[in-house]
């Protein structure tokens, strides 16, 4: 702890301990013991407490005191913890019967605070840090706090409740984490104290006919088996296991939610991944016994499971599959596919009971499509998935939704009423569609995913949320086909669904939603990416009205809309400019005004932030990717850009237009041979000393330094961080060799100017900026490659450098500032607290 | 029993960050998803971890309700939809959607100028959940799903401001957000129809305190304001880039323009032009008096705001500047500070909340030596003041809201334990309901007895009318029919039209009734006697002796048998049906008294 900090510590103790002086803000406690926390890693925190003995004498303050706050106390509570995690300093508060006083049953325990789910919460986790050693663990033992934990274990709070859980486990892995010696049997009682006592209340509560204390222990049981892979977990779970499979075979099985917990959790451990561990019988079981509904998320964990026996896994798997394989049943009789399973796991009945019931099908198949879907993304499935039946029952379940199938069952009957129209399952079903196209097949693309994305695309009834999975899902499928080696017949297949897909999109840009025309945009936007190499794909799109409507959008009244819009032209133009040197198609140069000019207009003049940072952003894509109207006169690009970006009140449009500076900076010295690339052939001093000069004259053209400059005063420290890092780049590269002769010849002192001085240079620059002729290098100002390498060489920059790294809220963080804070806070914020935002 | 849980993940009893579970009739809603902007770190939202226990959050939520634009109210939404992993949807007012994603970019900024910064949301986060949201209009009833329903009514408090009546079946409960139930310059009095919710979730903000008007507050701003220019001093107003700014910036326009003063007034980035596009867009959602006065002049036009340029601050003479962040912790308005700050003829006004350590805290605290970067100290000479221009109710208002809705009982978030405390008992007393108030995580459970509507048959009601029961709303009324139970909806209707409906034939149910009499007399004779004793007895009733030796009293049919054993005793058969029980019972016990012995 430093000195200030030690000075204004009594004080601030002091303000704690007065029961009359209330903190207004909760928040300065928790930074209060946050930076204990901090302090407590890296000093002894037994010296801490006898430097300042102003800590010890708060915590007997407030024992003392007759009606605490519940807020102080709980601090008090969670404070003494952390010193007593160091067992020196827990002797030290044991001496001075503090522990006991506040852990123990004559302490807050029997005060009527502890009807304070703050004051709970606040014992347990002081309990919690202090239970790093042995003594801990006794003291707690010989108190009675054990079981006050246990009681805390049903507490009204989840907070609290939680919380005690946490500890139990701590407790138990810490009391048996030194514990060397073969455990074979609990009974054997080498186990200790803690642990046995901790054990047996397991072993009770799962045997009460409580739901709630079964489930508490079923938690406690998920949380250890989860953080903890010592051996003796699997001799504890020999000794629970049974009591397990009963609870399993319950019917109905009340803890079914907290045991797909815990069989996750342990089918995690390296401790049970043996396949004769008797877990795997307790999880076949759970597979049989439990329904659909309640045992997805077992079996897709189980499926992501590197270790695990195989017959399990094929169990899990077709769990999962049955709810599809009985839609794609219900659907068409006599079946025209294959099912999914060739037997089931569970009753089918059970199934259809949940597929018919209002309540139950949505949810069943919201939940299998997701089951289904992580494991699309598994880099390796160790089953084998029916993947053409699967495609297929999600068609259906997507025909189903709106209206589009004609169930011959029953049951497909009431599974399309229930269906019809149901957005939640439509969101589902349409993201596994679209992971699906990782296995992708030309043939069954065209067969049915490409009707009902088709038919999602172009219903008016399909919500803009379902839209937009909709694009996602074609984007994922064309993408893949466009990947995909295929035949001729193939594409044109696949051009004649762009076709359609492209008078779609002409209907939903001009949607009255936002929402459709922005995801519309996005989705053309990766589209023109991902498929500019395809001739077809370019030919569809420039013969339909699209892009004359995306241009359109440009003047979108909706800000995010605009900024797609521009981004999507961005894209787009890059694809126009392909085009331009093919022969044979007509890209609509003609047209009065060009992209460029429209994009440097929205730069100047929209009013919005997005539009001008998307502009940005596809200006430094152009500049990188060789935009060949940025190619014409790069300069005068550059330029222009960084003129409309220096006035932008948008930090991000600045922090874009450094990032535009940096790749031109970057490129032009990489043109001139001047690049750090190690492999550059090294050119002579005199060469060297020409492109430097040469280089300079293009920045100083283009008034790069001028704009560097100007965002290095900026009051946003990102945007003045950017600068100073170009800054210092372009100094090391220009004035490495120019300062010796320079700075010698010039007689400069080296005396380094900050912020002041530069802002004093800008204003001087800026009153004598009168228009310079282009490639005039004698102008004065910033226009002078002279006086801008005398003001990069004489800024500090470094200095800078250091100040701006350090982030605007260091003096928020520091430990000083919040004493301080403390301190000045007492009494005088009474009306301000309460007073949001 | 049917239930309604409540769990506080923040705003119970705390005015941190709101977000309140809601468990009714088996769907799951979450209420505001708000962000402390006191934290750094993952504190500032709530902890989602006791959401997520439960499953796939979007199978476990139905669907995400927020009140309005604050961010201790909607801070967290694109961290909880976009990176927590919720699919679902999400319900807020118009105004609130368009201006929710200022705020949410506002804030953003703020992180990334802080080190370190992580699991933050990014601006396409933002405008992804935005996507996902639903805009409602007041008044409007929405249907989430087959059995939950929507429907928000006028808070007040800010610009789209709404509370939220939350429906299944025939349970309510109904969630204020932040509301004020007096009109102010910008905003109407929030407003709530007798929807008599099984429960009422109010804030309680100013749970104690009567607190003056705001009309006060503003003139005690203007005139600061005012006196500072006079002498020619500098006012820094640091905000936040939507909504109470604009509220002082029309209050300074009008007044500039009524004393016809001349100091410029500045505004620091674009802000006025996003702040007249809302109000404009929203003028329904104004009060009254801008409605009206916007017809004749539109008064987001303002004449003396005008745009700043850093250079200004540089400028001699008076001005007032508004500019961001409003917490004086960095960029523009931390910079005209350092500037302004060591001259006493200056003043900062503060109109809103600061975090402990920043600038904006520190001097609301009095202090007045302030550490720098680079260790320097700056001295604040200048004046500093605090605004509270924050409009929730108090508790007269909260007391008011309680009036108009007649909940069956009242829920307390978003005050201070000490102050809720107060309130609740008061509320207990005067309204006579329960009141609860929670702390975060902990539970209220509240059991209901939903009241079913049952639909009735006209042909019932016609009959039931025609003997006189004449349906009047005020007083319930006792009616008689076949209830029917199918496909979830309930019907009252005749037994006939039941029995039709059903296709199922009457039965007719007789009760029989044994009773013996002493009568050594010969069977026919004793039941001459039973006849003249009824007939004498039961005057106003149609008694008859049939051919074959029975009697009927209306519907009740008496008849002798000679079984008994022994000679002096006589058995008779009672008989009636179930519509005649209390006769048949009534002569049964007639009957079991005895034959008044004969005269003769």
């Amino acid at each position: 702890m430093d000195r200030e900090c030690s000075q204004l510590l009594p004080s601030v103790c002091a303000v704690l301990a007065d029961s009359r002086q209330l903190v207004a803000d909760d928040t300065f406690l928790e930074k209060f013991l946050d930076w204990f926390k901090t302090l407590t890693e890296t000093e002894s925190s037994l010296l801490l407490l006898q430097e300042n003995p102003c800590l010890t004498e708060l915590i007997t303050c407030v024992l003392k005191l007759k009606d605490p706050s519940s807020s102080t106390l709980s601090f008090i509570l969670r404070l003494t913890g952390i010193f007593a995690a160091s067992e020196s300093c827990f002797q030290y508060l044991q001496q001075r019967e503090l522990l006991i006083s506040l852990f123990g049953e004559v302490g807050p325990l029997s005060s009527a605070l502890w009807e304070e789910a703050s004051v709970r919460s606040g014992w347990v986790q002081g309990v919690h840090s202090m239970v790093q050693h042995q003594s801990a663990l006794h003291f707690l033992c010989n108190c009675g706090a054990i079981d006050v934990i246990f009681t805390l274990q049903g507490d009204p709070s989840l907070f609290v409740a939680s919380a005690a859980n946490q500890l139990l486990v701590h407790m138990l892995t810490f009391s048996l984490q030194s514990f060397q010696t073969k455990l074979v049997n609990i009974k054997d009682c080498d186990w200790p104290v803690c642990a046995q006592k901790l054990i047996v209340h397991i072993e009770e509560s799962l045997k009460s006919n409580s739901a709630s204390r079964i489930k508490q222990s079923l938690k406690l049981l998920t949380s250890m088996f989860g953080c903890c892979h010592d051996l003796w977990t699997e001799v504890l779970w020999s000794q629970l296991s049974e009591r397990i499979v009963y609870l399993l075979e319950e019917k109905p099985v009340h803890a079914w939610h907290s045991l797909v917990d815990l069989f996750l959790s342990m089918a995690r451990s390296p401790v049970f991944s043996c396949p004769e561990c008797s877990l795997w019988t307790s999880v076949t079981c759970a597979l049989e016994h439990l329904n659909p509904a309640q045992v997805g998320r077992l079996a897709v964990g189980v499926l992501k499971l590197q270790e695990c026996p195989q017959a399990v896994r094929i169990q899990a798997l077709s769990v999962l599959l049955q709810p599809m394989d009985c839609v794609l049943k219900a659907a068409s009789q006599p079946l025209e596919y294959p099912g999914l399973l060739n037997r089931s796991v569970n009753d089918s009945a059970t199934v259809e009971t949940l597929l018919s019931c209002r309540s139950s099908c949505a949810s069943l198949l919201c939940q299998t499509l997701a089951h289904l879907e992580e494991l699309q993304y598994l880099t390796y499935l160790p089953v084998d998935l029916p993947y053409i039946p699967l495609l297929q029952s999600v068609v259906t379940i997507l025909q189903f939704c709106i209206g589009l199938a004609t169930p011959a069952s029953c049951l497909g009957n009431k599974i399309s009423r229930i269906l019809i129209g149901c957005f939640r399952v439509q969101r589902s079903a349409l993201d596994i569609l679209g992971a699906l196209s990782h296995r992708e097949s030309h043939s069954v693309f065209m067969g049915s995913v490409s009707d009902i994305l088709l038919a999602y695309l172009k219903s008016p009834d399909t919500s803009p949320t379902v839209l937009k999975k909709s694009f996602q899902a074609t984007l994922k499928w064309l993408v893949r086909l466009s990947e995909a080696p295929s035949s001729r017949d193939h594409w044109q297949q696949t051009e004649q669904f762009l076709r359609d897909l492209f008078l779609v999109l002409q209907k939903r840009l001009c949607s009255p939603y936002w929402e459709v025309r922005d995801s519309a945009l996005e989705f053309l936007t990766l589209l023109v990416k991902h498929l500019r190499e395809k001739d077809g794909f370019r030919q569809v799109l420039f013969s339909s009205e699209v892009p004359k409507l995306m241009e359109d959008l440009l003047e979108d009244p909706e800000s995010y809309v605009r900024a797609s819009a521009v981004t999507a032209m961005g894209q787009l133009s890059l694809l126009t400019q392909l085009i331009s040197k093919m022969p044979g198609i007509e890209n609509g140069n003609g047209k009065e005004k060009s992209i460029v000019a429209q994009l440097q207009e929205i730069l100047s003049t929209d009013s919005e932030g997005f539009p001008r940072r998307a502009v940005i952003s596809v200006f430094i894509d152009w500049l990188k990717e060789g935009h060949p109207d940025v190619l014409k006169d790069t300069e005068q690009f550059v330029s222009s850009v960084l003129q409309a970006v220096n006035s932008d009140l948008d930090w991000e449009v600045k922090a874009g237009g450094l990032e535009l500076a940096e790749v031109f900076s970057a490129q032009t010295l990489g043109r001139l041979g001047l690049a750090a690339c190690p492999y550059a052939a090294v050119s002579s001093s005199a060469t060297r000393s020409t492109h430097l000069s040469e280089s300079l004259q293009i920045f100083c053209r283009v008034k790069l330094f001028e704009f560097l400059f100007g965002a290095l005063c900026d009051c946003d420290r990102p945007v003045a961080q950017k600068a100073c890092d170009i800054l210092i780049t372009l100094k090391a590269e220009l004035c490495e060799e120019s300062s010796l002769r320079e700075g010698t010849r010039a007689g400069l002192s080296t005396e380094a100017h900050g912020i002041a001085w530069l802002e004093e240079t800008l204003r001087r620059w800026s009153s004598c900026a009168e228009p310079c002729p282009r490639g005039n290098a004698d102008g004065a100002g910033s226009q002078d490659p002279n006086g801008v390498l005398l003001v990069l060489r004489t800024v500090d920059l470094e200095g800078l450098h250091g100040s701006l790294n350090r982030s605007s809220d260091h003096i928020e963080k520091s430990p000083q500032s919040l004493l301080q804070d403390i301190l000045a806070t007492v009494g005088t914020l009474e009306d301000n607290e309460a007073d949001c935002y | 029993m049917p239930e309604i849980k409540v769990t506080p993940l923040g705003a119970g009893q705390d005015v941190g960050r709101s977000c309140i579970l809601v468990s009714i009739a088996g769907k799951n809603v979450m209420l505001d998803c708000g962000m402390h902007m006191g934290y750094n770190d993952d504190r500032r939202f709530p902890d989602f971890s006791y959401i997520t226990q439960n499953g796939r959050l979007t199978d476990f939520l139905d669907c995400v309700i927020i009140s309005h634009f604050h961010l201790d109210h909607c801070g967290a939404l694109p961290y909880f939809s976009e990176m927590v992993g919720y699919d679902g949807p999400i319900y807020m007012t118009h105004p609130t959607k368009a201006i929710c994603p200022i705020l949410l970019e506002d804030y953003r900024k703020i992180t990334v100028d802080k080190k370190g910064e992580t699991n933050f949301f990014t601006s396409q986060m933002i405008k992804d959940c935005m996507k996902k949201v639903v805009a409602v209009h007041l008044h409007q009833t929405v249907q989430v799903d087959d059995e939950l329903e929507i429907k928000a009514y006028y808070a007040g408090h800010v610009l789209g401001a709404a509370m939220f009546q939350i429906k299944v079946g025939s349970e309510s409960v109904v969630y204020t957000g932040d509301y004020n139930m007096t009109p102010d310059r910008h905003l109407g009095a929030a407003w709530i129809d007798k929807c008599r919710p099984d429960l009422l979730i109010s804030e309680s903000t100013y749970a104690t305190t009567i607190r003056d008007s705001k009309r006060c507050r503003e003139r005690d701003f203007l005139k600061k304001v005012h006196e500072s220019v006079e002498r020619g001093g500098k006012v820094l107003i640091p905000v936040f880039a939507l909504g109470r700014a604009q509220e002082l910036c029309i209050l300074l326009e009008t007044f500039w323009e009524r004393m016809n003063l001349k100091a410029p007034i500045y505004f620091s980035m674009g802000l006025t032009e996003k702040a007249n596009h809302y109000y404009k867009l929203f003028i329904t959602w104004t009060n009254q008096k801008i409605r009206k006065t916007f017809v004749q002049r539109n008064m987001f036009e303002f004449k003396h705001i005008k745009a700043f340029d850093r250079a200004f601050a540089d400028n001699p003479g008076p001005m007032v500047v508004f500019a961001t962040p409003g917490m004086l912790h960095a960029g523009q308005s931390l910079q005209i500070f350092r500037k302004w700050a060591g001259n006493e003829k200056n003043m900062v006004i503060m109109p809103g909340y600061c975090v402990q350590g920043t600038v904006g805290h520190k001097i609301l605290s009095g202090q007045r030596k302030l550490e720098m970067e680079g260790r320097q100290i700056l001295e604040v000479k200048m004046q500093v003041e605090y605004m509270s221009f924050s409009a929730h109710a108090d508790a007269k208002g909260i007391m008011q809201l309680i009036r108009q809705a007649e909940p069956r009982s009242v829920l307390l978030v978003h005050g201070e334990a000490k102050k809720m405390e107060f309130l609740k008992q008061k509320i207990e007393q005067e309204f006579h309901v329960n009141c609860y108030m929670p702390a975060n995580g902990e539970t209220i459970t509240l059991f209901t007895s939903p009241n079913i509507p049952v639909d009735i048959s006209l042909g019932l009601l016609k009959r039931e009318s025609a003997i006189g029961l004449v349906p009047d709303s005020k007083k319930p009324k006792l009616m008689h029919g076949t209830l029917i139970m199918k496909d979830n909806s309930f019907r009252l209707v005749s037994p006939e039209q039941a029995l039709k409906e059903l296709g199922l034939g009457e039965h007719q149910l007789r009760f029989t009734c044994r009773v013996h009499i002493q009568d050594p007399r010969k069977e026919h004779e004793m039941v001459l006697r039973v006849y003249n004793h009824l007939k004498g007895v039961l005057k106003d009733y149609s008694v008859q002796h049939l051919p074959d030796g029975s009697i009927m009293v209306e519907s009740i049919l008496i008849q002798a048998t000679a079984q008994s054993e022994d000679q002096g005793t006589k058995v008779l058969l009672v008989s009636w049906t179930y519509q005649d029980e209390e006769l048949g019972s009534y002569l049964t016990s007639l009957l079991k008294k005895g034959l008044p012995p004969t005269t003769a």
